[in-house]
């Protein structure tokens, strides 16, 4: 299912979008998704539904069995240079370099992504800043407490100034206060312009966070829209009722 | 190449060097001190019971066989270790989903083991060179001999990183396959004074040109062509950068 967008700039553009792994697993079934620019978008669905594949498939760490993804217009497989320059990603399993500190591994990412050092000091400070990581900037990722890998993370996928960003279940396993930080900070960077795209089997975060929200559910989209619009469609009161019923899953308290 | 693909490209170097110079000790010391053991035992106290070979003693005619077995297993140690540790731990994906090509990653990924290697080479040669008098007969046979076995074994580290699964079938490349073929190679000895099959058998071994190609540098002895050695590791080396640039591209074992 798509929601289709005229005359606006799409984040991202995705038609008929399908990955079939080498072990036979069919992971996406033919997406279709289409993301404007400057919106917060939210991708709920149970585990194993497709999400991260999906994500994976945008970012490159995953290849495209057939169909496209653009992102700003840039085809991620034929013009991946440009495609990843718009793109920042936090994962969702933590995955830090374990030789590197802190600071350097917010070096080395925006060396990746051609920032220059002079930009590159100047960012790192303000988001060692704005992430509580000042004190630790010396430390090795492998060292830091759970929450700060994670804050860490999405310090890192910001480095570079993405105008995409993709928060792949970004408060797994966080604490309450840090969640609610976290999105406080994603709302602020969103209003600013960064389209956001969140994947979440959190319904309350994605009811608070997500301006539209696409339903999936074993590699198929099967409903986008607001969170009124959901619930219309569905024919229930909550989001959580229209998660159920799309997904006969159990929510995740 | 862009800029943002040379800082890219640089960045990724940056980081392999970073990577072994920050545990010198492992990296750096370990090897270079295994070296001057070989050379310790094997020159110094052997060496005085063996007459000249190749019209030099013995300390020097293994000095270039070490030389070379430090640059082998350095450049492929390095390579397979740091590639299959970030593929395990996938700190590899920040780098796979950045805009960094393909070959720049696989171009970072070769050079940094090689970088380690002529680190180590360059530290035992000077240091030798105090030790004993070390002749040059072509330094140009010498030095390309070392390069390109170089190249040729960083990008079997990178291929063999590519490919393993675990740590323990990485090292049992190295332990397995890399090790005896090096020991066979000659690093200890000249062919001439193996007996048949043996004699016979150590032609099948590559390793066994690339040292006589790097004795024939510094000594100006070799038991084959030297000239023909080095056109065949270049080829060779060329062939396996073909062959990883392919996987690197497709994306084999790093893109699911």
């Amino acid at each position: 299912m798509s929601s289709t967008v005229k005359n606006e700039t799409l984040a991202l553009d995705v038609k008929g979008l399908k990955k079939t792994y080498d072990s036979g697993t069919k992971a996406l079934k033919g997406i279709d998704l289409q993301i404007k620019s400057g919106q917060f978008f939210g991708l709920l669905g149970p585990n194993g539904a497709g999400k991260s594949t999906l994500i994976h498939t945008i970012t490159g760490l995953s290849m495209p069995t057939s169909g496209s993804a653009k992102v700003f217009g840039s085809d991620v497989v034929g013009d991946y240079k440009t495609a990843r320059m718009y793109v920042g990603l936090s994962p969702q399993d933590i995955n830090l370099d374990w030789f590197l500190t802190v600071e350097q591994t917010l070096d080395f990412h925006a060396g990746y992504y051609g920032m220059r050092k002079k930009e590159r000091r100047q960012r790192i400070d303000e988001l060692l800043k704005v992430f509580s990581l000042t004190d630790k900037k010396d430390s090795r990722g492998m060292f830091l407490s759970g929450g700060m890998k994670r804050r860490m993370v999405i310090a890192r996928a910001l480095m570079h100034k993405p105008e995409f960003l993709i928060l792949d279940e970004p408060t797994a396993g966080v604490d309450v206060e840090l969640r609610r930080e976290l999105w406080k900070y994603v709302k602020k960077i969103n209003e600013q312009g960064t389209t956001i795209l969140l994947t979440t089997h959190y319904i309350e975060e994605a009811e608070e966070l997500c301006d539209q929200i696409a339903v999936i559910n074993a590699g198929k989209i099967l409903k986008i829209g607001t969170v009124a619009e959901l619930k219309k469609a569905y024919k229930v009161k909550t989001l959580e009722d229209v998660y159920l019923k799309a997904t006969g899953k159990k929510v995740q308290s | 190449m862009n800029s943002v693909q040379w800082v890219g490209f640089y960045t990724l170097l940056r980081r392999e060097c970073y990577r072994f110079l920050s545990i010198p000790r492992q990296t750096v010391g370990g090897p270079l001190l295994e070296t001057f053991l070989y050379i310790s035992v094997f020159g110094a106290a052997l060496g005085s019971r063996i007459s000249e070979i190749g019209g030099v003693s013995y300390v020097v005619f293994i000095i270039p066989g070490l030389l070379l077995m430090s640059m082998i297993i350095n450049c492929y140690a390095n390579n397979s270790s740091s590639l299959a540790q970030q593929k395990m731990l996938r700190s590899i994906d920040d780098q796979l989903a950045s805009p960094v090509s393909n070959y720049s990653l696989l171009a970072a990924y070769t050079l940094g083991g090689f970088l380690r290697a002529s680190l180590i080479v360059v530290i035992a040669f000077a240091t030798a060179s105090l030790m004993v008098q070390l002749p040059m007969a072509n330094a140009w046979i010498f030095v390309s001999g070392l390069v390109f076995s170089g190249l040729f074994f960083a990008s079997l580290g990178v291929l063999a990183g590519l490919i393993g699964q675990t740590n323990e079938q990485i090292s049992s490349y190295q332990t397995f396959i890399l090790q005896p073929l090096i020991f066979l190679g000659g690093v200890f000895y000249s062919v001439a004074l193996l007996p048949e099959p043996f004699k016979t058998l150590t032609h099948l071994d590559p390793i066994f040109y690339m040292i006589n190609t790097v004795r024939f540098g510094m000594i100006g002895h070799s038991d084959v062509n030297p000239y023909w050695s080095l056109l065949a590791i270049i080829a060779f080396t060329i062939a396996i950068t073909a062959v990883n640039a392919r996987l690197f591209k497709r994306g084999y074992k790093l893109r699911t």
